[in-house]
């Protein structure tokens, strides 16, 4: 992809870095490469070790994608599937982005089961209505992170998914079962509405 | 401020706009401030987003997950997974299987059938429920991938099978299918055995017979997720 | 097991139940059955229609929840039920239909879709969202759907057609056909059948075919970048292309296409394994087919 607009187009797409900048603890490496094979291997310090080092990434994209009462409890299954599935994991990519992956499946798989699917994607006026159902004085103090978090569902999974992981939109139109369109317009409705709970 | 030329601020910030589309769009912005201000704040939103650091969760999540997957979390702590597990509906995902199974080998029979069964709501009498699962007596570790614990898990699956077969509680067509699945697997793991000690430094033999094993304990959890659909 | 019930059933009298109920947009359709089949087709209408064929014995219920429309019958003797539903439900429907010897089928969906069935077929023709088919005995099959997938049965073939999204296929005894596939991540294992992929490979994606007594074929589109590993044990590697080897070990080699942005593995312990150009892999079966 060319990126020749005047757009913000540095995107976070290496979850290891982003897990080496906020924890400092596991970001990749060949610490991190002896970890994972002992921990394959059914090592649990190990993979106590790679917990640590990434807990942070995974649980702060479960809380952005379906909220914080469901954060812990998905960061869990996360965690626990990625130890029943190290087997499978051959090194090729980063651990991270391996791990990476596997929430952003089980995040998903999470959210119909929650029966959160429904109605998401709502078209226009909606997206921007819903955010700032609230009180005005409350709306310009709320967090920005607490804005995200009430978005709608479509809306705020397509801005996390885009803006703050940096997925394309059909690949994000593929992980939501949507088209592009639905994914470039959820985004746009998404970011007009976030605008309102900008740092001033 | 809406108009035709608000959608686009995103597609543009993202280059996905057309060379020409780009072009008009532009050229409309030089003169109309508002929109100005809009593609700023757009692009203020995008960079605050990205600015926002990882945050761990408040409590220490690994006590648990060291409990699900049977490994020693130091701090020991009694979590109750029955009761956790039950709140949620077996789908047949890996994942929750993978968990349930732990479930099972951890906390023995009884628990595990609760929270394996579909319905959580069910009050019919515990021994009902119960059917089609061998109790399990002491504790065994999972996944502690030692071939120990995987033969005692191989082994109490089967028989929970065994058991639904002899109960009626399984269909004998599909107790038939499900044990000629597990022959077509033991043949391929017998193959992949017998590879590997002809050639013990493969890493593809050493990775097909554990993906084989691991299959065959898979099948064996979701058999056992099937036991009485219904009683 | 099925003629069998149907046979017992044809001493009770049957009965047909006929019942529309209107629902609003978000609602989710559950629907279980023990013996027989669920069919269900997408209509453009904001209600969902229940047209049964049961014994008489038997008895319909449809429950309207604020957010589920529920189906299930209920037994005055407490057998088994053997219940023919023919279903209409809006095409923006979530649905989740469970059966033990039962026959599933949905068509026109636009919403995501769990079937699960222990003895019988899955069918599914549309969808979007997550999709979950699952099946013991029974082939499972999904076309133009979008979404997550995934794909489960034990002795049976999985055939998945025009189908876009993150791809699980597994099964034990049969074949994977996977065609007309846009996925970045695909993952598919049998233990005793063939694989066969014909799709997307898009940059930086994940492609996973794994057999233990199978031949896997992989067609792989003219400008893909890819990082191909072969592994086989007693089979052959065969490619319509030429590739050049970069990395070998025993039973392992790999090589990559293009810039190798997207892993591909592909691995079978006795079958032979095969890469073509897309359509070329079709053709290629085709006159294997012929020759013999």
């Amino acid at each position: 992809m060319e990126l020749t607009s005047p757009g913000v187009t540095t995107l976070r797409r290496d979850p290891d870095q982003a897990a080496t900048g906020a924890g400092g603890a596991g970001g990749g490496g060949d610490a991190e490469t002896a970890d994972v094979a002992l921990a394959a291997s059914g090592d649990g310090r190990a993979f106590e070790r790679l917990y640590r080092g990434h807990v942070a990434r995974v649980h702060s994209l479960a809380r952005r994608m379906i909220g914080p009462e469901a954060a812990d409890d998905v960061t869990q299954d996360v965690f626990v599937r990625a130890w029943t599935k190290l087997a499978t994991f051959r090194g090729e990519a980063a651990f991270g982005t391996w791990l990476h992956r596997l929430a952003i499946n089980v995040i998903l798989a999470r959210r119909t089961s929650l029966g959160t699917e429904r109605g998401r994607y709502h078209d226009g006026e909606d997206v921007l209505d819903a955010v700032p159902s609230r009180p005005v004085a409350n709306e310009l103090s709320l967090d920005f992170q607490e804005a995200i978090g009430r978005l709608p569902d479509g809306a705020r999974e397509v801005f996390v998914l885009h803006d703050m992981e940096g997925y394309k939109h059909d690949e994000i139109a593929d992980m939501l079962g949507i088209v592009p369109g639905t994914s470039k317009s959820q985004l746009h409705h998404a970011r007009m509405a976030l605008r309102k709970h900008l740092d001033r | 401020m809406k108009d035709q030329w608000t959608d686009r601020l995103s597609g543009y910030l993202d280059g996905d706009l057309g060379v020409a589309e780009r072009g008009a769009l532009e050229a409309h912005l030089a003169g109309c401030p508002a929109c100005e201000a809009t593609l700023d704040e757009l692009r203020r939103v995008v960079a605050r987003a990205q600015a926002l650091e990882d945050q761990p969760p408040a409590t220490d999540l690994w006590p648990a997950i060291a409990e699900q997957i049977g490994v020693s979390s130091g701090a020991h702590r009694v979590v109750s997974l029955a009761a956790h597990r039950a709140r949620r509906r077996v789908s047949l995902t890996v994942a929750q299987l993978a968990a349930a199974a732990a479930v099972l080998l951890l906390l023995g029979s009884g628990g595990a059938y609760l929270a394996l069964h579909r319905s959580t709501q069910d009050n019919r009498p515990l021994a009902r429920r119960q059917t089609g699962i061998e109790p399990v007596t002491g504790t065994i570790g999972w996944v502690q991938k030692t071939s120990a614990s995987y033969d005692s898990a191989v082994a109490e699956l089967q028989g929970a099978l065994e058991q639904g077969r002899n109960s009626g509680r399984l269909d004998s067509a599909t107790v038939r299918v499900l044990t000629q699945s597990l022959v077509t697997i033991d043949s391929a793991i017998v193959q992949a055995r017998r590879a590997l000690a002809a050639d013990p430094g493969s890493a593809y033999l050493n990775q097909h017979l554990a993906d084989t094993m691991r299959r065959k304990l898979e099948l064996l959890r979701r058999a056992n997720t099937l036991v009485p659909a219904r009683t | 097991m099925l003629l069998n019930v149907a046979a017992v059933i044809t001493l009770v009298v049957t009965q047909q139940t006929d019942t529309t109920v209107p629902v609003r947009p978000g609602m989710r359709l559950d629907v279980d059955n023990f013996g027989g089949e669920i069919v269900v087709r997408a209509w453009n209408q904001n209600a969902v229609r229940v047209q049964a064929t049961h014994s008489s014995r038997d008895r319909i219920d449809v429950g309207v929840g604020s957010s589920t429309v529920s189906v299930k019958a209920e037994s005055r003797r407490g057998l088994a039920q053997m219940v023919e539903y023919q279903i209409s439900a809006p095409t923006w429907m979530e649905m989740n239909l469970h059966g033990v010897s039962t026959d599933i089928e949905v068509d026109g969906a636009q919403a995501g879709v769990t079937a699960e069935t222990v003895n019988g077929e899955v069918k599914v023709r549309g969808g979007s969202g997550q999709l979950s088919l699952k099946s013991v005995q029974g082939a499972v099959t999904l076309q133009n759907a979008k979404g997550h997938i995934d794909v489960y049965t034990v002795n049976e073939e999985v055939t998945l057609e025009n189908v876009s999204g993150d791809v699980t296929a597994e099964t034990v005894s049969g074949d994977i056909s996977l065609g007309g596939i846009e996925s970045a991540s695909v993952e598919v294992s049998t233990v005793s059948g063939d694989v066969h992929y014909d799709g997307t490979i898009k940059d930086g994606g994940h492609y996973r075919f794994a057999t233990h007594n199978g031949d896997v074929s992989v067609s792989v589109p003219e400008r893909a970048n890819v990082t191909v590993s072969v592994a086989t044990f007693n089979g052959d590697f065969d490619s319509c292309f030429p590739v050049s080897v970069t990395n070998t070990s025993k039973h392992r080699f790999s090589f990559t296409i293009g810039s190798g942005s997207a892993r591909a593995e592909l691995e079978t312990f006795n079958g032979d394994i095969k890469l073509c150009r897309p359509g070329q892999l079709h053709d290629k079966r085709h006159n294997d087919q012929e020759d013999h």
